[in-house]
């Protein structure tokens, strides 16, 4: 096989990876849907999906990591959004995957505390996009979405460490 | 791999511990408000005292004002959260309906 070909494969391989992942997310994000998490506090959600992105970005692929999280909050907003909810979700998911994709390389941090940072980030970056749109009565909700962030964070850095025992993805 | 370090107690404790503090620090400096704001679409739609009792139907909510606290007495959103979310009447607290992108706050 010459390298060009054998290139070409890998990249339908990664191609391939990368759907079946998102497709999983949009998944996680329907069950998460039907649990009703928001009646704790508004927009409070668990983020099963991250722990994908947890999961590649374990693996050194922080390209895949964006890829996978930017085109599933762009299909969930799709499937279960609206234009609002998706300017929250693209604003809090790109700039959380951006800390995780920094942390990572501490390597002080295991993945569970990267998904921590990542999960607070999240939240916070939900409450300032809210401000604007709302009012700065938002801010109210911080420390409470910021211990929801620490809790889940935490499950989601873990799903992903056992996801990356568990799935040897290898391109 | 190890799977918690001690760097991510520290990190999840401390975060914690920040918004707890700044949770205290925020209730400790309500003070009653006089003030009623109601806000649609980022628009005043309403502004009056706490202490006058009365009714302010908006397109899609109520809000209530009755014995110098505010509340959402109805609202036609999906989540109700804003109906949920009780009775106000310290300056800076807020009553958000983020479907109707309604809000009331207190200043
Ligand atoms: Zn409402």
């Amino acid at each position: 096989m010459s390298s060009k070909q054998g290139n070409n494969r890998n990249r339908i391989k990664r191609l391939a990876i990368y759907s079946l992942l998102c497709s999983l997310c949009i998944v996680f994000g329907y069950v998460e849907f039907l649990i009703p998490t928001s009646l704790i506090a508004p927009g409070i959600k668990l983020g099963i999906s991250n722990s994908i992105a947890i999961l590649l970005l374990i693996n050194g692929d922080i390209g895949g990591a964006f890829a996978v999280n930017i085109s599933r909050i762009l299909l969930s907003a799709l499937l279960f959004g609206s234009p609002f909810s998706l300017l929250f979700s693209l604003c809090a998911g790109i700039v959380s995957t951006l800390v995780c994709a920094l942390l990572i390389k501490l390597p002080a941090l295991s993945p569970i505390g990267v998904s921590v940072a990542g999960g607070v980030c999240h939240n916070a970056v939900q409450v300032f996009v809210a401000s604007f749109v709302v009012g700065r009565g938002v801010w109210f909700y911080l420390p409470i979405l910021t211990v929801a962030g620490v809790i889940c964070g935490a499950a989601i850095g873990f799903l992903g460490i056992v996801f990356s025992k568990k799935a040897k993805i290898d391109f | 791999m190890k799977i918690l370090k001690k760097t991510d107690v520290i990190l999840s404790i401390s975060l914690i511990l920040i918004s707890v503090l700044g949770f205290f620090i925020v209730e400790l400096m309500k003070k009653d408000g006089k003030t009623v704001v109601v806000k649609q679409n980022n628009s005043v739609v309403y502004e009056g005292k706490i202490s006058e009792d009365r009714e302010i139907p908006l397109k899609h909510n109520t809000v209530k004002i009755k014995d110098g606290k505010v509340f959402m007495k109805c609202a036609d959103c999906k989540n109700q959260i804003c109906v949920k979310s009780g009775k106000i009447s310290k300056s800076g607290e807020t009553v958000v309906c983020l479907p109707n992108r309604v809000i009331i706050e207190i200043e």
